[in-house]
């Protein structure tokens, strides 16, 4: 018998590699020292060995050390989460009501021909997943997994039967997975790609999920009624209430628990100060729209809205940075008091800001979007136009020089606007190569059916090509027209067939506008910063366009406004080529000693010391 | 001696009077990585695809003696009795049937009640997806339905019956195998070093 079955087991436990394991093998005894430190039972090592040598070991051998596998199961970590609720899901009553009698031939589930639609699944209509992350700052495993583990987004819509007018782009789902976990946030996107869009619908689902009571938005006062339509397209069933009216009103509305989202607008904030200050508000949420408007952190709009009780704070805006990075610092202020400082290094600010800053441009993420097509028009001035700037130059340098250390921006600056103002209009004749080049673009694009919106710095300018395009039935949209009126003008220019062209200032048209159905933007004069320029050029390229935006840039050559040019265009590229390494663009507008330079002037002691 | 099993089952008896009487699905995976050693991770998740509880193991080593003791079974052995029943059992909703994506963990079906399904299907995994343990290809017994595949050991076919019975109750149109991502992501998270070399 030891023989012939031992021989196996013999041969088993001398070629495993078993150093732990001292083997004794007599005539018809084996000893087993130790194995691993835990005891193994006889019977389990033969089972798994060999069955017959199982047996002969339990009836041949009459003395065998037991040794136990241990039995203890793994060790585990776990957690539970909050159920949330079911949000927009059928009542009980209407689910019974619904609720289908079990097929006793065919089960549907089984039937290969009624395939059930899976939340989350490509047939859903979404063609993909998007899954929260947890913002770098949370470091409870907890609470991370916490947001792992939530289904993806398109299931959680699915599954509360939330509509959309149309459905999301994945970028735009990916920025509401961005928003929805964190407590503080700069979606940063690029202009016409739907920050609010994105951020309504993430305020939407926070809502209904319980994870939000109570939040406060702020926006400049001319995009109130923007955000109240965007908010009823985009999440019908939240009540809203703007903040407007006389004191005793707005008092109620800020108090007013009935309306989960409050609306509220920069300027406004500055007269109820005390209200916010009283310490009755709290918000769970404050979103600042247009965010940039914080960008000095001395000014007293910025002071108000860090004094704003609130338990996440959010940003939004196209250009976090439009001329230092110390305008990212301000709107830090604001998110993380402290984060950021003035003094870091453009590197390690981009690294930190990584986790909190979500931007996308357009060629990125709407490569199908039809493109921008940029037409310079570097226009010639006309002869009494040349006459007027050579003289209003002349004259003006020799002044500037002859002021010597007293010089200061504000004459450079005065001198600069008098330039570009010739530019535009001889102000003696009215002659403009300008307009004669617009006046004939603008006869090409009405004829065929399409509109244009022409932008300018200064009122008077767009009065005055007004008055020449007088056959193009303008509408005019710029800060003195009252805000309570210009909805209907935007409504006009984009419902009237007559109304063929619409005359903005990039103050008053530069942002929060939708007029994507025109095909035709001039910059009439250029304003200080490209950024502010882009975003007038965004109020028609964005999303929803159907067709190239042309963007014709008048220019007039050999003058102040090329000289501007080309130090922006220098710049412009410095920050592509900054923006694409870090992550976080450099000063994009004028600095004094570029202004000062316009006339080959060097900075005074003076200035330099201011 | 008792089998393992049958210890489990009183365990488990007594922690299903405390569990709580909501639907509840299990989704169950387990991962092999070549050096660290096995991962199981444990998600529960109402009808909805809320997540109600997440259970993951501590990397499990098997010892020298479990290495060749259970020789080519010892992936079943580690995924279905030791992990399997280890993270089934320390679920506190009551669960109507656990999902696993790993055949090797169903062997964990002999030492606890609750029905053991394995599903295929195809989910986008990261590139730091490690592998499943091995199984030993046991007889099992299959249907197709919606578009998984369900599979479950021979011995447990009646368990089959038990989607049915779920899915044509409650209309649910949960997503099978997304859950499985989740999984993945989370136990990336509690154990960064589970991920792929």
């Amino acid at each position: 018998m030891m023989q012939s079955m031992g021989s196996e087991f013999i041969q088993f436990a001398t070629d495993a590699p078993l150093p732990e394991l001292a083997w004794q093998f007599d005539s018809n005894r084996i000893e087993i020292q130790s194995f691993d430190s835990e005891p193994i039972e006889a019977p389990e090592i033969c089972s798994e060995v060999d069955e017959h040598l199982g047996d002969w070991i339990l009836n041949t051998l009459p003395s065998v050390l037991p040794i136990q596998l241990g039995q203890a199961l793994p060790k585990t970590i776990g957690f539970a989460f909050p159920e949330m609720p079911n949000w927009g899901i059928k009542s009980e009553s209407e689910k019974q009501a619904s609720d289908k009698q079990p097929d006793k031939s065919l089960p549907a589930l089984f039937d290969p021909k009624e395939p059930k639609e899976l939340a989350g699944s490509p047939k859903s209509g979404f063609p993909k997943i998007t899954r929260m992350r947890p913002p770098g700052d949370l470091v409870r495993l907890e609470d991370r997994l916490y947001y792992v583990l939530q289904p993806p987004l398109e299931t959680i819509v699915q599954s509360a039967k939330l509509t959309f007018p149309f459905q999301p782009f994945p970028y735009q789902m990916e920025g509401i997975a961005f928003l929805f976990p964190r407590a503080a946030a700069i979606l940063a996107d690029e202009m016409g790609l739907g920050k609010t869009m994105q951020a309504i619908t993430t305020i939407r689902m926070l809502l209904l999920s319980n994870e939000l009571s109570s939040v406060l938005l702020v926006c400049p006062k001319p995009l109130v009624t923007n955000w109240v339509r965007e908010f009823r397209q985009w999440a019908p069933e939240i009540p809203l209430a703007v903040i407007e009216g006389d004191l005793h009103k707005r008092q109620w509305i800020w108090n007013n628990p009935q309306a989960p989202v409050k609306i509220a607008n920069y300027e406004l904030l500055m007269r109820d100060r005390d209200l916010i200050d009283s310490g009755e508000l709290q918000f769970d949420l404050v979103v600042l729209d247009e965010a940039q408007r914080i960008k000095n952190r001395n000014s007293t709009t910025s002071e108000i809205v860090r004094s704003i009780p609130r338990s996440r704070s959010w940003a939004l805006t196209g250009t976090p940075i439009e001329n230092s990075t110390e305008d990212l610092v301000s709107i830090f202020e604001f998110l993380s008091p402290g984060y950021l400082r003035d003094d870091m290094h453009l590197k390690s600010m981009g690294q930190a800001t990584r986790d909190y800053v979500l931007r996308r441009t357009k060629d990125k993420v709407l490569t199908d979007m039809p493109p921008k097509l940029f037409r310079p028009a570097d226009l010639e001035l006309t002869g009494e136009q040349r006459a007027s700037y050579k003289a209003a130059e002349e004259e003006g340098v020799v002044q500037l020089s002859e002021m010597g250390e007293s010089v200061t921006i504000q004459h450079v600056f005065e001198l600069v606007l008098r330039l570009k103002q010739i530019c535009n209009f001889d102000p003696a004749t009215g002659a403009s190569a300008k307009l004669e080049r617009l006046e004939a673009d603008m006869d090409e694009i009405a004829a065929s059916g399409q509109k244009a919106i022409i932008f300018s710095q200064w009122v008077e300018s767009l009065d005055m090509i007004g008055s020449k395009l007088e056959r193009f039935n303008p509408l005019y949209y710029h800060g003195r027209i009252p805000s309570n009126k210009r909805d209907g003008v935007i409504d006009q220019f984009k419902n009237d067939p007559s109304r063929k062209v619409i005359l903005m200032s990039y103050g008053a048209g530069a942002v929060g506008l939708n007029l994507q159905f025109c095909h035709y933007v001039f910059l009439f004069d250029r304003w200080w910063n490209p950024a502010v320029e882009d975003q007038a050029i965004n109020r028609a390229h964005r999303l929803g366009v159907k067709q190239a935006v042309t963007v014709t840039r008048m220019m007039s050559v050999d003058t102040i406004e090329q000289r501007i040019h080309d130090v922006l265009e220098e710049k412009r590229e410095l920050f592509n080529s900054l923006f694409a390494e870090t992550g976080t663009p450099k000063n994009l507008g004028l600095s004094q000693k570029e202004i000062f330079g316009l006339f080959g002037l060097n900075i005074p002691r003076q200035a330099k010391a201011a | 001696m008792n089998y393992p099993g049958e210890s489990a089952k009183h365990e488990q008896k007594r922690m299903e009077t405390t569990k709580q009487k909501t639907i509840s699905l299990g989704f169950l995976t387990v991962r092999k990585h070549p050096s660290r050693g096995y991962f199981g991770g444990f998600l529960v998740l109402n009808l909805l695809a809320r997540p109600l509880e997440f259970h993951c193991t501590l990397p499990v080593q098997p010892t020298r003696a479990q290495q060749i003791l259970y020789g080519a079974t010892l992936d079943e052995f580690i995924s279905g009795e030791q992990i399997a029943r280890a993270l089934i059992l320390k679920a506190k909703s009551s669960l109507e049937v656990v999902f696993t994506d790993t055949l090797a963990a169903l062997s964990g079906r002999h030492v606890q009640e609750t029905p053991l399904i394995a599903i295929d299907g195809s989910w986008e995994r990261s590139e730091n997806t490690i592998g499943h343990p091995v199984s030993q290809g046991h007889e099992l017994k299959s249907i197709s339905a919606l578009d998984y595949r369900f599979s479950v050991l021979s011995q447990y076919e009646s368990d089959l019956q038990r989607i049915h019975a779920l899915f044509h109750k409650n209309d649910s149109s949960i997503d099978l195998i997304e859950p499985f991502g989740r999984i993945e992501e989370a136990l990336l998270e509690a154990h960064p070093a589970a991920k792929a070399a």
